[in-house]
């Protein structure tokens, strides 16, 4: 028994170290030939997901600008994992980083571990997605008010002001609250447009399927549907579609490639909000180089979103 | 009271808490009641029916497969890849089948030969399959395929969806198999005492281990059915799809000790937990105090079926 107890674990390890040797492998490739430049700035990054494009385009838009600017950057995914970040951001102020770049799992949860970096004198800056607590260099993230408040715009134009119209969200999130609130403020501007319930859709396709079912049974009268990510107005779609209803407008946000491709084949998908994540990864970088120079940095810095129709979209 | 009658009774008990049900959210949304809707409440309810039928032959074990969600995702996203590469929709989804196949005896064979808990084996392969499908598609959904590969999950016949017309066969299947066929009798046989089951002669290792493999063939359907209507392979689809699908089960009345429950209530069971979910959206309830509402139903099915054990 103990033999065998021994044995798995001798495996276990041998395993994670094999796994490890892999991992540097490849960061120290990915990396830069001068490691032992003390001068280097080093930066470490946690990011909420490396799970879609979004943030392959953020980490892209980090990556490059750190580029230019001779920053070695430790990058690494907090897989929507609260503990799992807070570990990471821990690693970060023992490997004495000079700066911190975080995309929180939990806007209240992260505070705690932002004071300790704040205690040990390392800047913190967010990206996309907000703190609720700890001392923020800077906030770079969409304008996702503005974001909800253009595809209202969009829908009010298609329905000449007139019409019920429903949304797909995902309030655990709020980057995706900010939208939904842009949304129903430039709405409500609106008389001759109702707003039925807003359902949960969880951000995934195969939810948002099943809420825009019920949404379409539930009004028969709906004429649109804003759905808060382009996996919900993908999963909107689906169900658009296997109903036959192709004079639904559905708007998404975030414009993947596929959503764009379904925009330009004239589908029920008609738009989408458009945000800029490279642009956001850059414009991080901007901030922390200021502050590197002793320059004062913006509290918040709003990267602009703009709506993609089937005209912008050739 | 003797345990026929008792048991009869749990039967009425749930059909009639469906009918309860009907009548308060046909008076809350006067369109609960129509035929587009009850075929919507059908369509919502497919999926997690087919992969419901599966669930309820392992619970009759004593058993418990906690993977189902992930490896529907693995094997949509599978179907979706072969698709793309090949061309062929058919190739795609007997990819998914032989996913679900593969994993149902991976399963199967580590619990029935090697005796681990299935509890454990299915929570490993849980998060091993997520990975895998995480990792097949790089993370994102794969979509953008062959017209042909949505087709399936668009068609009708005589008004009723695809995966409506899989769920009722899956059910006729698996009932004509439990009542009908000595291996649905085995299924109970080793559920209800695997000792005495085997001392009767009963190959129990291997009744457990086909137990899992024909799950898995029902999980690999239940991805078609999934993938092909979203038009697309979601590597993070399927999430607590063992919930809800354990959550029919129970509440229709199958015990989690094993041994005792059928295909029929397990029915019941999805329809019951359709009907809430639908309803609740239709009246417009805020979706966490759904949650809340699931999980009482849950409870409160559970308690009855101790009760019922009690004597």
């Amino acid at each position: 028994m103990k033999i065998k107890f021994l044995f798995v674990t001798f495996l276990t390890l041998s395993l994670l170290f094999a796994l490890g040797c892999n991992q540097t492998a490849t960061n120290s490739g990915s990396g830069n030939s001068s490691a032992g430049d003390a001068a280097k700035k080093r930066i470490g990054v946690s990011l909420l997901t490396r799970e879609d494009d979004f943030y392959r385009e953020l980490e892209a838009g980090l990556q490059e600008a750190a580029r230019q600017n001779n920053y070695e950057l430790i990058i690494q995914s907090g897989d929507k994992d609260l503990s799992k970040q807070q570990s990471q951001i821990d690693n970060f102020l023992v490997q004495k980083v000079d700066a911190i770049i975080l995309c929180p799992t939990d806007t209240q949860g992260i505070a705690p571990a932002i004071e300790r970096a704040n205690a040990a004198n390392v800047p913190v800056f967010t990206a996309d997605i907000a703190a609720g607590g700890g001392k923020i260099v800077s906030h770079v993230a969409s304008d996702n008010v503005a974001g909800g408040r253009l595809a209202a715009e969009y829908i009010v134009k298609a329905l000449n002001g007139e019409g019920a119209v429903g949304i797909i969200g995902q309030p655990e999130v709020q980057s995706v609250v900010d939208r939904e609130t842009g949304f129903k403020v430039e709405i409500a501007k609106n008389p001759k447009i109702t707003l039925v319930p807003t359902l949960n859709g969880g951000g995934v396709r195969d939810r948002a399927l099943k809420a825009a079912d019920d949404l379409i049974q539930g009004n028969p009268n709906l004429k649109a549907i804003f759905c808060i990510n382009d996996e919900t107005a993908l999963g909107a779609l689906a169900a658009a579609e296997g109903r036959g209803k192709t004079d639904l407008i559905i708007v998404g946000y975030d414009a993947a490639p596929e959503a764009v491709a379904k925009i330009k084949a004239g589908t029920a998908l008609k738009a989408d909000v458009a945000q800029q994540p490279h642009h956001i990864g850059a414009k991080t970088i901007e901030a922390i180089t200021k502050h590197f120079k002793g320059e004062p940095v913006e509290a918040k810095v709003a990267v602009p979103v703009k709506i993609i129709d089937i005209e912008s979209a050739k | 009271m003797n345990r026929a009658f008792r048991q009869k009774l749990g039967g009425l008990a749930i059909f009639g808490a469906i009918l309860l049900e009907t009548i308060v959210f046909t008076t809350l949304a006067p369109q609960f009641l129509s035929f587009e809707n009850l075929i919507n409440v059908a369509l919502s309810i497919a999926v997690i029916g087919i992969l419901a039928v599966g669930m309820t032959f392992v619970i009759l074990t004593g058993g418990i497969d906690l993977s189902i969600g992930s490896v529907v995702a693995l094997a949509g996203v599978t179907a979706a890849l072969v698709t793309r590469r090949t061309e062929l929709a058919s190739l795609g989804f007997a990819a998914a089948l032989a996913v679900g196949l593969a994993s149902g005896a991976f399963n199967g064979a580590t619990i029935a030969y090697f005796r681990v808990p299935p509890f454990v084996v299915t929570l490993a392969v849980l998060t091993i399959a997520r990975g895998l499908a995480f990792i097949f598609s790089e993370g994102r959904s794969i979509g953008s395929l062959p017209e042909s590969f949505g087709r399936l999950g668009r068609s009708a016949f005589l008004g009723i969806p695809f995966s409506v017309w899989l769920m009722i066969s899956m059910f006729a299947l698996g009932w004509f198999t439990l009542q009908h066929t000595t291996f649905g009798r085995y299924v109970y046989a080793v559920g209800g005492n695997r000792e005495a089951a085997f001392l009767a002669g009963v190959k129990t290792k291997s009744v457990t281990f086909r137990v899992y493999v024909l799950n898995g063939f029902l999980v690999g359907l239940a991805a078609i059915a999934l993938a092909s209507r979203l038009g697309a392979g979601v590597p993070n689809s399927g999430l607590q799809y063992e919930l809800d699908v354990i959550a029919a089960v129970v509440v229709g009345g199958t015990s989690l000790s094993g041994g005792r429950g059928s295909v029929v209530s397990t029915l019941f069971g999805a329809i019951f937990i359709g009907v809430l979910n639908n309803g609740l959206n239709l009246a417009g309830v805020d979706t966490y105090v759904q949650k809340i509402v699931l999980g009482i139903v849950i409870l409160l099915a559970v308690l009855a079926d101790k009760v019922n054990r009690a004597d």
